[in-house]
């Protein structure tokens, strides 16, 4: 685990005026534009395990990701063409018949400031695609998203193609959005239910196994 | 509540309304009422594609009322007929419809984008409201407009329609919370970030609409009297909001609106989807034994019970999944518990939110049938 951080420590506390006045004066003072990027993801680790404990609710998750995203916004611009370390790879869609995107939204923030790479698919989102990006970028993660019942049979249609494509056992699929439960991905044939996007988190982390 | 219609309704209307009112009393009926929420599932039930469904309030409650009669002994509705349309009315955004939008056979949704943006808040301090509103409305929202003078008018056709077969429609009408409208006009997102951002100017356009809002749920009650009115909660969820943000832009808004609803007579139902474990406790400084809690199988109802015996009823939560994708033995079993956990009393069974399109007709049939059985 790194060591906690004043910039880590400002976003994890939700001082959004402190974590971007600290990323102008590491960088005014030369510090390493990915050295503080990881400070930020810090304090997204920070945020991610008040959720988890009940401290913080959804609406800090938001706040946080948009703070992360807005103090690291001049850092991603410096960075742009170099590597950076990601710690895999996520493909996400909501599925077909389904045009809710904010849960969908909240889980590509998320998992970003967490350092995995998305490959947002968008909404309703057919299984050819899903298909087609697990070819295109090897996932080690699908994650699907929905807000309602209709679509269960487009997620459990999309795992199928997966699997007809001899690609079920590269990839974890998870689940989640309003109604979807245990139940729901037991039907749908889905490998984890993540009942909030940080859920989804700790679960993708788990998998790639730094969580 | 009371009677809804000016004929003499049948004896069996008689005592499925005496079964809620001693329900929502707290009080132990002869056995657990049932009310149900429906509306593309009623589409499916009688064989209408969700395009046929939509296109006239009139298919629309027949064939809400055709699955009532389909079910078996359901005590009460909560909606008469349905125009999806009108939701926008509710979140401010325009809803995609089947055999409009949408394919036929599609579920309608809403489309929500950032409609209104941030100096919208500071026009509706300088505008009013209202006329800020109309202005919004006569963009947007068209069609939802439409829908809602549908559904005045054919209220007062169907509802004794109901009345007659001794089906009591127990919620027809909505008082609406200020946050959800400035929600979905804005995104949960964006207006979420407004809450941290620009606190102060969120509360005064709330306080604003308040001030139209309380006299409008007054006028609503007064008019049409002593039945059960929706006072909903979504994105206002104890689940979605930090302690401190819920107490200011949440609680004290819903809890005058319950007051007032009340105050004049009508019964509360509280229908509120997501979350709400955490303020559980809060009911309690509502108006004993006069608010129906509508849960929607994320809250536990178990524990709300707990709290809530003796104060408030309960209504819900069989999940809405479980009626999807579960079996018949799963329904029974999950109703047993309910039966005997959060009834027999102050309880009434139901679906958590609504029956979902594409929930078995066997496993709603279940959740029907299971008050018979203890």
């Amino acid at each position: 685990m790194a060591e906690m951080t004043d910039l880590a420590q400002a976003l994890g506390d939700l001082d959004e005026a402190m974590a971007v006045a600290l990323v102008e004066e590491k960088l005014a003072r030369g510090l390493e534009p990915l050295a503080i990027l990881q400070e930020l993801q810090l304090g997204m680790n920070l945020v991610g395990e008040r959720f988890e404990s009940g401290e913080y609710y959804l609406s800090e998750l938001i706040y946080g990701a948009d703070i992360f995203q807005k103090a690291s916004a001049p850092l991603q611009e410096l960075l742009q063409g170099q590597a950076q370390e990601k710690l895999g790879t996520l493909v996400l869609g909501t599925v077909k018949n389904d045009i809710h995107d904010f849960g969908k939204n909240i889980v590509a923030t998320l998992m970003r400031a967490n350092g995995i790479e998305v490959v947002d698919l968008g909404v309703d989102v057919d299984w050819a695609a899903f298909v087609q990006a697990i070819k295109e970028h090897q996932p080690q993660l699908v994650g699907m998203s929905c807000l309602l019942t209709t679509a269960f049979d487009a997620m459990k249609e999309t795992i199928q193609a997966i699997e007809a494509a001899g690609l079920r056992d590269k990839v974890t699929i998870l689940v989640g959005g309003g109604p979807v439960d245990e139940n729901t991905r037991e039907y749908v044939g889905a490998d984890r239910y993540c009942r909030t996007a940080q859920d989804g988190v700790s679960a993708a982390k788990q998998v790639l196994g730094v969580g | 509540m009371q009677e809804q219609a000016t004929f003499t309704p049948p004896p069996l209307y008689a005592e499925r309304m005496q079964r809620l009112q001693t329900a929502i009393a707290c009080g132990t009926p002869d056995r657990v009422p049932v009310s149900l929420v429906m509306d593309s599932f009623a589409a499916r039930t009688m064989g209408l594609k969700l395009s046929e469904f939509v296109s006239s309030v009139d298919v629309a409650a027949q064939a809400m009322l055709g699955t009532l009669e389909k079910l078996g002994d359901v005590d009460s509705i909560q909606f008469a007929t349905y125009a999806p349309d009108v939701l926008g009315l509710l979140w401010l955004a325009p809803v995609k419809v089947p055999g409009r939008e949408l394919p036929d056979d599609t579920q309608w949704q809403l489309d929500e984008q950032v409609r209104m943006q941030q100096e919208d808040y500071g026009r509706i301090l300088d505008m009013g409201w209202s006329a800020w509103l109309g202005e919004y409305i006569g963009k947007y929202l068209g069609a939802a407009v439409t829908a809602a003078q549908a559904l005045a008018e054919a209220n007062p056709r169907w509802v004794p329609e109901y009345v007659k077969r001794g089906y009591v429609v127990l919620s027809p009408l909505t008082v609406d919370h200020p946050f959800e409208h400035l929600c979905g006009a804005r995104t949960v997102k964006e207006f979420t970030l407004d809450l941290y951002r620009i606190p102060e100017k969120v509360q005064a356009v709330m306080d604003l609409i308040m001030v139209e809002k309380r006299e409008q749920a007054r006028q609503l009650v007064r008019s049409f009297g002593p039945m059960g009115y929706w006072v909903g909660s979504w994105r206002t969820a104890p689940e979605f909001l930090a302690p401190k943000l819920w107490d200011r832009f949440v609680w004290p808004y819903m809890k005058e609106l319950v007051e007032i609803v009340v105050e004049e007579g009508g019964t509360p139902i509280l229908h509120y989807d997501a979350n709400w474990d955490r303020e559980i406790p809060r009911l309690k400084e509502l108006p004993p034994r006069r608010c129906v809690l509508a849960l929607d199988s994320k809250t536990d109802i178990f524990r709300a019970k707990k709290i809530l015996a003796g104060h408030m009823c309960i209504l819900g939560d069989v999940p809405p999944g479980l009626l999807t994708v579960g079996t018949v033995d799963e329904v029974r079993a999950y109703c047993r518990r309910l039966l005997s956990e959060v009834g027999p009393d102050g309880y009434i069974m139901a679906m958590g939110c609504a029956i979902p399109s594409d929930a078995k007709f066997e496993n709603v049939k279940a959740m029907v049938d299971s008050v018979h059985e203890v």
